[in-house]
């Protein structure tokens, strides 16, 4: 055990750290229930996107290979060269309950017909259905990145609140109101010596008054 | 030219295209392995066998049945050679040139490795594949371009009139519309010349095909809502009855269904009893499909058409391209579990 003074200072700090962790542990329970709240709403607008881009995904898989079996695989690689680029994405940062979650830019990528880079005359609409269909998947995908980023951040955010919490409330605080309550019973202890000290002393004092007054 | 010999050779090998009861059994094949081994028993064999060496599962069948593809119309074009009904079949065949070229110059666009690029050509047209490998060994779209000019190749002339341009926005479109147009413009200008029969009737056909792609592209506009002024740019000129001022009048419809109407009492009526929910999801596929079947229809067709005119070759160009295209759709369909619904309503059935 720590090496304690049990000094009534000390108590006194002690007593003051006991209200200190025991309003910290307040506010990070606060914050724990919002930060679940915010997850929770998180969490229902991630499950809805998911849903939806598996749909989307199984949509736009079968019009890739729809146009592979009717147009040859080697027509949609030649699009695909025309329309292959890299894609330059702003992220910013906002504060939930003070994580930090991005925010990334919300850029279309469904293209008009003539934005994809290639001439529509030797390319054909199903080639165009399924690079469609693909482009909202990766819009789905982008929006998805950031909730289920932000998702995640909340999620060990509201870990280390609750490791946080535990640790106040089952080891800090613990800890320190025993070490408050052996100040205490080290202090009465004191006081019962010194009152028995005293009465001793007294004892001893009126003994040798009635030894002087006697000879 | 002997159009006796050449039309009875290429009925011929007509008679070795796979019928509808030879695609029924191949329908009917529970996998890749036992299509491939059906297929065998035909005129891809040899392919197959080659293929077969670096390639297995869908992949053999595919670069079999590309490889066949290109040799028929080698095989075609050899036997047709000299003359002006070599260089109308040229005029066929050159849509692969176009279309090569334009894989290439995205291919250097992006800088693709050669070999990719490679792989996504068919040496169909007059380009073999020597000539192609070498077009891929270029460094960049200028490079390709000037070699293209060096050899004579007329599809230089559109690339270079708009290189500046494209070199100016960077924008591959540009020279691909130019390398489209062009293609068409020069066909039809060529056949103008000739009063033959023969002109008359890949007259005729390249007029539908120009046909078809407007209005494709005219529904296409429409569903994605573009500009007419803008879409009148990517219109093909040269048909009689869907000039610009038609096809601009379709565009101000502002509706698929709306210009469908426009369609009514001409050849392409056919799109308009489409079901209503593919004109409500404005699903371009559905129509494209239908005018598809219509001009490989008309293309086939042609093979009850005058016996001694360019008529056999081209109807045998059209069923050789349909039948490979057919056998790609089962194949690809088997290896992904199409419901047997879809994969006979993909097929094109003539």
């Amino acid at each position: 055990m720590e090496q304690i003074n049990p000094t009534r200072m000390e108590l006194i700090k002690k007593n003051a750290q006991i209200k200190l962790a025991e309003q910290g542990r307040d506010l990070l329970r606060e914050k724990m229930d919002a930060l679940i709240q915010e997850f929770f709403n998180v969490m229902e607008s991630v499950s809805q996107s998911r849903s939806e881009l598996e749909k989307l995904s199984d949509v736009a898989q079968h019009a890739l290979l729809i146009a592979e079996a009717i147009d040859d695989p080697v027509t949609l690689k030649s699009a695909s060269f025309a329309t292959r680029r890299g894609i330059t994405l702003d992220i910013k940062g906002k504060n939930v309950m003070g994580v930090p979650v991005p925010i990334i830019e919300k850029k279309r990528f469904v293209k008009s017909l003539f934005e994809r880079g290639y001439s529509i005359l030797g390319v054909s609409g199903r080639i165009d259905e399924a690079a469609e269909k693909y482009e909202a998947e990766l819009d789905l995908i982008i929006t998805l990145a950031e909730t289920e980023t932000s998702l995640r951040r909340l999620g060990s955010e509201i870990q280390m609140t609750r490791r946080r919490v535990n640790a106040l409330e089952q080891v800090l605080i613990p800890e320190l109101k025993r070490q408050a309550k052996y100040i205490e019973i080290t202090i009465d202890e004191r006081d019962r010596e010194d009152l028995y000290r005293l009465k001793k002393v007294k004892k001893i004092i009126e003994r040798k008054k009635r030894e002087t007054i006697n000879t | 030219m002997e159009y006796a010999y050449v039309n009875a050779r290429i009925k011929a090998m007509k008679s070795r295209l796979l019928d509808r009861s030879f695609l029924e059994q191949l329908i009917n094949k529970p996998d890749i392995d036992s299509l491939i081994a059906e297929l065998e028993k035909t005129t891809y064999r040899e392919e197959l066998d080659k293929a077969g060496v670096l390639y297995s599962g869908i992949h053999r069948i595919e670069v079999a049945i590309r490889k066949d593809l290109v040799k028929t119309f080698r095989t075609v074009l050899n036997l047709i050679r000299g003359g002006e009904t070599e260089s109308y079949l040229t005029l066929i065949l050159n849509r692969w040139d176009v279309q090569n070229i334009k894989t290439i110059l995205r291919g250097k666009k992006i800088q693709e490795n050669p070999s990719e690029i490679l792989d996504c050509l068919i040496p169909a047209g007059e380009l073999d594949e020597a000539a192609l490998t070498e077009l891929v060994k270029q460094p960049d779209v200028k490079a390709v371009i000037d070699l293209l000019a060096t050899w004579g190749i007329i599809y230089s002339r559109p690339l270079t009139l708009n290189f500046r341009e494209f070199s100016e926005t960077g924008d591959l479109l540009v020279l691909e519309y130019a390398l489209d147009t062009f293609y068409y413009q020069d066909a039809l200008s060529r056949l103008k010349s000739g009063e033959s029969d023969d002109a008359r009737i890949l007259k005729n056909i390249l007029v539908t095909e120009i046909d078809i792609n407007n209005i494709k592209t005219v529904l296409r506009s429409i569903r994605d809502r573009i500009d007419i002024e803008e879409a009148k740019r990517y219109f093909v000129k040269g048909s009689p009855d869907f000039d610009m001022e038609r096809l601009t009048s379709i565009m101000k419809a502002g509706t698929i269904d709306g210009a469908l109407k426009h369609l009514e009492h001409t050849p392409y009526q056919f799109i308009t009893t489409i079901p209503q929910e593919y004109i409500v999801a404005e699903k371009i596929s559905a129509f494209e499909k239908e005018l598809e079947r219509y001009l490989v229809k008309k293309a086939v067709s042609l093979f009850i058409g005058d016996p001694l005119s360019i008529a056999i070759p081209i109807a045998y160009i059209w069923a050789k391209y349909t039948e490979v295209t057919n056998i790609r759709v089962i194949a690809r369909c088997k290896i992904i579990e199409v419901p047997e619904k879809e994969l006979r309503e993909a097929l094109i059935s003539v």
